[in-house]
């Protein structure tokens, strides 16, 4: 009486019908599809589709009432041999991204190698530091405006105290300044994002290895370069991947600050698509979805660039 | 209360070069307590999920009560499990774990609580019924998971190595709750360990399972004083059974063994059975219980003395274990004595065995040589 | 770790500490100071502890200013966009963690890389996608479009927690009888409570503040959130430092009184994207 595996028309009606099968890592096809069908409907809607679209747009001309004309690579040509004002963006976005990353990286190590020292009241500090974190870039960039404000703002008025007026500057009025002032206010918000998981990797670390080090007479400054960074060195991949791809998009804080201005010396990549598409004289969707898409392969790039130079031994995840 | 019949049942998983299961067949009588004993990775908890119905059959069959029941779900199969984790329910109090299977079932309202208290009652859990799993030591968590399999009443028991879990004295009590349990139900039951002492004592039949294959079936003394093969030898037994190199002979009209500059009669095995192994080596087996500092009164006359050499003394207690080399070879053997035994590492002790307590097995194939012709 | 300190002068430690919570907490207390004060008063010294609390100012942006609507206007906006990505997400998660089916890895790696997918690919199509389906400027249409957005995310954190729990638990299910809805609704969402918070978390705190979908995708001043309402309102009164902080207050005292009460699970929440 011995059977070998069900018979294809069991295997179709345990496909269609009846509540389980004899195998507690299946389902059948029905019960599959009604667990992923409303994620997939809404992603594939309302994710795939608009990436496909914009891939089509950006080859095209979007009118105004949705007049399409093919226009090929003409957009992505453009793009690259005649826009300076994108290739502004392009390195504003760059220098953003690379000082903004590091900072964000390496303040985040050092904010959390102080509360690692056991200092009092460390949970409470860590509380405290975190919450910039959880504000609205609308928050974070109103604060940041009055503060950076030449006339009364905190900024300027502190470097009065300190003696320092010639420091004084209308930080987001000159371009010269309002890129690094934006880098400045990015970092204040993000710091306490790196700081948490900087702790958690730091006390996941193990102890002996620690004592270890100690009882191989290293001082503090040995065990943090021989020891901790290279113990830490997957989650600094990590973060520092993250932080790139988090800051290649960056349009909110731009926007809310500086409007690209003065002269585009904040101008990003982000904030130059938003500008060709709702703000220009000619409506035309088509452009900017070719700055979209070439700029989403760059970061691809970037990011590929990166995890194959700094990759460990470990399996890079984010 | 069901019998349950496993024919060349077989399971490949994928990925997997050999299969996992090879062509099992085994069958459990009504009301029996089957174990199926192994070392870990031999596929016993396979067969037993093949049975659960939780992992899909690759070939062969498994019936329940004549009905063969490879796509029916595991709910639909009337078998209650308990498993190695327990797998209790952790956000819910020990009453809704024990309820949790009756009530998918439409069994009334009333009626589950009846059964649930009765339950916890016989397995002293009443005053736990509100507590949730994390608040429960060990043992009890266990009792919860075995509650959780007697309160549907089910046809079939399925134990997945339950006991593992539990430190040394409460597996000893809970063992012995289990059989209590097992004996007052009357439900077929098959139970998978890799513990022997487990096997021996709960099993009304054991089945030892290597390598995907079963070995031997049978009752527990019988497969311990007659193994099918060396890997049951050994299996069974602590210390295990001592297998070393003989070379067959004969002498007169009986036939002997030599060892280590040993020659021992072999009482249990004809000659006319030998036959095709005279001249060659075999593997002989002993086992530790079956050498003797001091002959008892009770051995058979044909008890025989060996001279061997004391290489490590273990006193245990209430028994001693000597390892031993024989004569002036490497060989080493191992011998359980009494407790009050002189030898010292380095002695030179005279160690009686008992001939007719001596195993053959073929050296290539492994397998028990025949006494029958 | 006590050997840090040995280490370290504890001064230099101790001074950049105040500092820097200083640095971190000081912007938000000047915020709800300038929130209790007129601009009158905050244009004579902007630094300055409020005399007298002017607390109608709440009232007066709340209901002049339409700073009220756009409240609630968020508040629907998230409630519902996160009670949907729990559900939808969670079905999702359960399904690959639990699940072997064909075509399981492509789905899953389809949905995870959603996650690195920069905005600026997917807004302007949006914009169009919406107006074609009449869901544009409606709350219903953000609404849609952010349970999209965070949907990876959420996925990827569920799946990642519903993996390790144990199978030996869904098996015992089984055997009780149970069936696969069953099993998700009564074993998994239970057990899953906390990553469940974790990512109402993350999602309500991301989505409250979120800026661009909404800027592009509403027009109507009465379907603003507060992020749009406290730009548009800074549009056409720039000067009224006072009345912008008072909307600040308001748009952030949701999460700040959340903070205060469950501040280890919003850490945890907001950081959950980035540690496995």
């Amino acid at each position: 009486m011995a059977e070998s595996a069900a018979p294809p028309r069991a295997r179709r009606v345990a496909w269609l019908a009846g509540d389980s099968i004899a195998d507690s890592r299946q389902a059948p096809m029905r019960t599959i599809l009604l667990f992923l069908a409303p994620a997939l409907l809404v992603y594939a809607a309302f994710t795939i589709y608009p990436v496909l679209r914009t891939f089509y747009n950006s080859v095209h001309t979007i009118g105004p009432r949705n007049v399409q004309t093919f226009v090929g690579l003409d957009n992505f040509a453009a793009l690259l041999t005649q826009d300076r004002v994108f290739w502004k963006a392009v390195v504003n976005t760059a220098l953003f991204t690379v000082v903004g990353t590091i900072g964000d990286v390496l303040g985040g190590l050092l904010l959390a190698l102080c509360l690692f020292a056991k200092v009092p009241l460390a949970r409470t500090l860590r509380v405290v530091w975190f919450t910039p974190v959880l504000m609205s870039y609308v928050v974070v960039g109103i604060i940041w405006v009055w503060l950076y404000d030449y006339d009364w703002g905190l900024v300027n008025l502190l470097l009065g105290w300190l003696g320092l007026e010639s420091w004084q500057q209308s930080w987001l009025g000159d371009p010269a300044t309002a890129l690094w002032a934006l880098v400045v206010t990015h970092l204040w918000k993000w710091l306490g994002f790196n700081m948490i998981i900087f702790l958690a990797a730091l006390h996941a670390l193990p102890e002996e290895v620690l004592g270890a080090a100690e009882l191989d007479n290293c001082g503090w400054f040995a065990k943090l370069v021989y020891i901790i960074i290279p113990m830490l060195r997957p989650t600094l991949v990590n973060l520092l991947v993250l932080s790139f791809i988090g800051k290649m998009m960056m349009f909110d804080l731009v926007w809310i600050m500086t409007g690209g201005g003065p002269l585009w010396s904040t101008e990003t990549v982000s904030t130059y698509v938003y500008k060709r598409a709702f703000n220009w004289n000619t409506f035309d969707l088509g452009y900017p979805s070719a700055i979209a898409v070439l700029w989403f392969i760059m970061i691809l790039l970037f990011v590929m660039l990166i995890t194959r130079l700094l990759r460990s031994r470990d399996r890079l995840e984010f | 209360m069901a019998t349950v019949t496993i024919e060349e049942l077989s399971k490949h998983y994928a990925g997997g070069s050999e299969p996992a299961v090879k062509a099992v067949s085994l069958d459990v009588a009504d009301g029996e307590f089957m174990v199926l004993l192994g070392p870990s990775g031999c596929g016993k908890s396979s067969v037993l999920r093949m049975i659960a119905g939780l992992e899909p059959i690759t070939a062969g069959t498994v019936a329940i009560d004549g009905r063969p029941v490879n796509h029916v779900p595991a709910k639909d199969r009337d078998i209650a499990m308990v498993f190695q984790s327990y797998a209790l329910y952790p956000h819910m109090t020990v009453h809704a774990n024990l309820a949790f299977g009756l009530r998918r079932r439409g069994v009334p309202g009333d009626e589950i609580d009846r059964r649930v208290r009765g339950v916890a009652e016989k397995l002293g859990l009443s005053p736990f019924l509100a507590r949730k799993p994390h608040a429960l030591s060990g043992g009890q968590r266990q009792r919860v998971a075995l509650g959780r399999a007697i309160v549907r009443d089910p046809k079939v028991f399925l134990f997945d190595e339950p006991l593992s879990n539990l430190d040394a004295a409460l597996r000893v009590s809970t063992r012995n709750e289990l059989i209590k349990q097992q004996h007052e139900l009357g439900t077929t039951t098959i139970y998978v360990t890799h513990d022997q002492v487990e096997a021996m004592t709960m099993g009304d039949r054991i089945c030892i399972m290597n390598k995907g294959e079963v070995v031997q079936i049978g009752k527990p003394l019988d497969v311990y004083r007659n193994p099918a093969d060396a890997f049951v030898a050994r299996f069974l037994g602590n210390p295990p059974m001592n297998l070393l190199p003989a070379r067959l002979a004969t002498s007169g009209d009986r036939a002997v063994a030599r060892f280590a500059d040993v020659t021992v009669e072999l009482p249990g095995y004809p000659l006319a059975a030998l036959k095709p192994y005279l001249g060659a080596t075999v593997t002989l087996g002993i086992r530790p219980e079956d050498l003797y500092e001091a002959p008892p009164p009770a051995l058979s006359v044909r008890a025989q003395q060996i001279a061997t050499r004391v290489l490590a003394v273990e006193p245990l207690g209430a028994e001693t274990l000597l390892m031993l080399t024989i004569g002036g070879s490497s060989q080493e053997i191992v011998a359980r004595i009494g407790r009050d035994t002189a030898l010292r590492i380095g002695d030179a002790a005279t160690i009686t065995l008992d001939p007719s307590a001596l195993h053959l097995f073929d050296p290539t194939t492994t397998k028990a040589i025949a006494r029958t012709a | 770790m006590r050997l840090w300190l040995n280490h370290l002068r504890r001064t230099p430690l101790v001074l950049f500490l105040i500092l820097y919570t200083i640095l971190a907490g000081g912007p938000f207390l000047w915020v709800m100071s300038m929130s209790l004060r007129t601009t009158p008063e905050i244009f004579d010294n902007p630094y300055a502890l409020p005399v007298r609390l002017h607390w109608e100012k709440f009232a007066n942006a709340w209901t002049n200013s339409n700073y009220g609507t756009y409240f609630w206007n968020s508040l629907i906006v998230v409630v519902t966009a996160v009670a949907l990505l729990t559900l939808i997400g969670a079905m999702a998660a359960h399904c690959l963690a639990r699940y072997r089916f064909r075509g399981s890895r492509l789905v899953r790696f389809v949905i995870l890389s959603g996650m690195i997918l920069p905005p600026q690919l997917l807004i302007l199509s949006l914009f169009q996608i919406l107006l074609d389906y009449g869901l544009y400027n409606s709350l219903a249409g953000l609404i849609i479009v952010y349970v999209a957005t965070q949907l990876a995310m959420t996925v990827y954190i569920l799946e990642g927690f519903f993996a390790q729990l144990p199978q030996d638990l869904f098996d015992a299910a089984r055997m009780d009888g149970y069936g696969d809805f069953e099993i998700f609704w009564r074993i998994t969402l239970p057990i899953g409570v906390p990553a469940i918070f974790t990512t109402i978390t993350l999602n309500f705190i991301i989505l409250w503040n979120e800026y661009l979908y909404a800027v592009v995708l509403l027009t109507d001043d009465e379907k603003r959130t507060l992020p749009l309402g406290i730009m548009h309102f800074m549009g056409g009164h720039q000067l009224d430092v006072g009345m912008i902080a008072t909307g600040l207050i308001i748009a952030i005292a949701p999460v700040i009184l959340l903070y205060a009460l469950f501040s280890e699970t919003m850490i945890k929440g907001m950081t959950a994207g980035a540690v496995r």
